[in-house]
């Protein structure tokens, strides 16, 4: 199973997982970032998971194996 | 040659631009192997935190530490390419190995430039994780600094150095942070920056470390300005030493054309590039969203060719300092007013947007969070978008 973990803290509402993985990561409209799916996601999501995540320049974003 | 005959691929550098070519290969289906070469003994952080969080002592260093590549990439740490030879497609690492490709992407990024004389120690400046924890171990018992350069990471350095409580002098020869935000937004941060006590001093002549073996301030022609810490922000080289002899086009950074590629089978991301402009002038976009984009087309094109579509322009970039979050889409003109789309500019808090014939060409939010979607349309991507 895969998991996707924010911390919230960090995040500064670049909105760049958004670009990268829409179907996953949304900015609401205070700029917060939110999930559009379970935390623990589907094996077929993970390839975009991880791509969203990796764009975070603030490493607020990961995936836990 | 055709990507079903590139089995190996090297990707020189160790940061967002290489760690992003590298997974895109992989999302792209590339099954080949992939090494990338860094020269960095750490694995590969972001930089961003380093001039805030990490500089402050808020944030550990470990925390700037990028998602980990998985296992089907090989990261050869501590290893620097020295030289490239074209002809034999080989990189040549700085102990003498050679590493053969038939692919190769290059992202060697930029270091930071420096005004020391050969042999004079201790100036700062803030470019690898080690720059930045030295540097947070001097200013947490220093008194006062001065900072050479205010673009945007000599102005967030002197903002972390206040939050500290250190007397902060910030010297540059240009106004304050007109170049990046215009003069309009760039009079509304210097003032934030001067209601926090920093002191501004405008350079008429070069800047130059002052003192011996051991830098004790800068010296502008006759007059010296003294200090517990020195820090220079003027700037950062492309990597491009090792490229000197390699036939590939310089100038001022390494030529990509907009879809990163350099030379057949050869592609470049992020600091390391300059594109061309129209007009013959060649231009970096040194950001972090820029480095991702290219880190992206260019395992696109290095795989594929012509990719179908390429993404659409998506000038990104934002600094924290003295209390203020700012986010940009797009180029700030310098000189007017922007039109104020919500809040209030002299409340620091404001959604601004700048338009030239009608249609913005600019947005820009300052501690007011949105969808950054809704920032581009009205910003980078306005021009490009009906109505
Ligand atoms: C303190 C700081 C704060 C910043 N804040 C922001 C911000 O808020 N917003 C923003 O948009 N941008 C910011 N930036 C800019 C952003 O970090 C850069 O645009 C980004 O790091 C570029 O990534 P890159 O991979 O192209 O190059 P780099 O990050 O420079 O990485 C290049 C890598 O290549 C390695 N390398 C170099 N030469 C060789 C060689 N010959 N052989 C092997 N390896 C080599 C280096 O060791 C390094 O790991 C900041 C930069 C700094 C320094
Ligand atoms: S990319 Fe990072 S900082 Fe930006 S919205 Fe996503 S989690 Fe937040």
């Amino acid at each position: 199973m895969v998991r996707i973990e924010i911390d919230r803290h960090r995040c500064e509402g670049h909105g760049l997982c958004e670009q990268a993985a829409p179907e996953i990561f949304r900015l609401d409209d205070e700029g917060e970032v939110e999930l559009l799916v379970p935390e623990d996601i589907v094996p077929e999501l993970r390839v975009q998971a991880e791509a969203g995540v990796r764009v975070c320049p603030v490493a607020a974003l990961r995936v836990r194996r | 040659m055709t990507s079903s005959s590139l089995r190996r691929i090297v990707v020189v550098g160790g940061s967002i631009a290489a760690v992003t070519a590298a997974e895109a290969l992989r999302v792209r289906g590339f099954d080949g192997d992939i090494t990338v070469l860094s020269e960095e003994t750490s694995a590969p952080y972001s930089r961003v935190p380093l001039s805030k969080g990490v500089l402050c002592g808020k944030e550990t260093p470990d925390s700037a530490l990028l998602p980990p590549l998985d296992g089907e990439v090989s990261l050869r740490l501590g290893t620097r390419a020295a030289g490239l030879r074209v002809d034999r497609r080989r990189v040549v690492c700085d102990d003498g190995d050679e590493v053969p490709y038939d692919g190769l992407v290059i992202a060697t990024g930029a270091r930071a430039r420096r005004l020391a004389r050969p042999g004079q120690a201790g100036e700062h400046v803030v470019r690898t994780l080690d720059d930045a924890t030295r540097l947070a171990g001097r200013i947490a018992t220093a008194g006062s600094v001065i900072v050479v350069g205010a673009g945007f990471l000599g102005m967030e350095v002197a903002s972390t150095c206040t939050d500290l409580g250190l007397a902060v002098t910030v010297v540059d020869r240009d106004p304050p942070l007109r170049r990046l935000l215009g003069g309009w937004l760039a009079d509304l941060v210097v003032g934030a920056a001067r209601d926090r006590g920093v002191r501004f001093v405008r350079a008429t002549r070069a800047v130059e470390l002052a003192g011996g073996q051991e830098v004790t301030g800068v010296r502008i022609g006759d007059r010296v300005l003294t200090a517990d810490v020195v820090v220079s922000a003027v700037g950062d080289v492309p990597g491009t030493g090792w490229l000197a002899d390699s036939g590939l086009p310089l100038r001022g950074g390494l030529v990509v054309d907009d879809r990163c590629r350099v030379a057949p089978d050869i592609v470049a991301a992020g600091d390391v590039t300059v594109s061309g402009r129209p007009g013959g002038e060649f231009r970096r976009s040194p950001h972090w969203t820029s480095a991702v984009i290219q880190g992206q087309v260019a395992a696109a094109t290095l795989l594929h060719g012509e990719v179908a579509t390429l993404p659409r322009p998506d000038a990104y970039y934002w600094t924290e300092q003295f209390g203020l979050d700012i986010k940009i889409s797009g180029e700030i003109p310098d000189g007017p007013a922007p039109t104020v789309l919500a809040g209030d500019p002299r409340e620091r808090s404001a959604l601004l947007q700048w338009r030239r014939n009608g249609r913005g060409v600019a947005a820009v939010s300052v501690n007011h969070r949105m969808p950054i979607v809704k920032l581009k349309r009205l910003g980078a991507w306005a021009s490009a978008e009906p109505g």
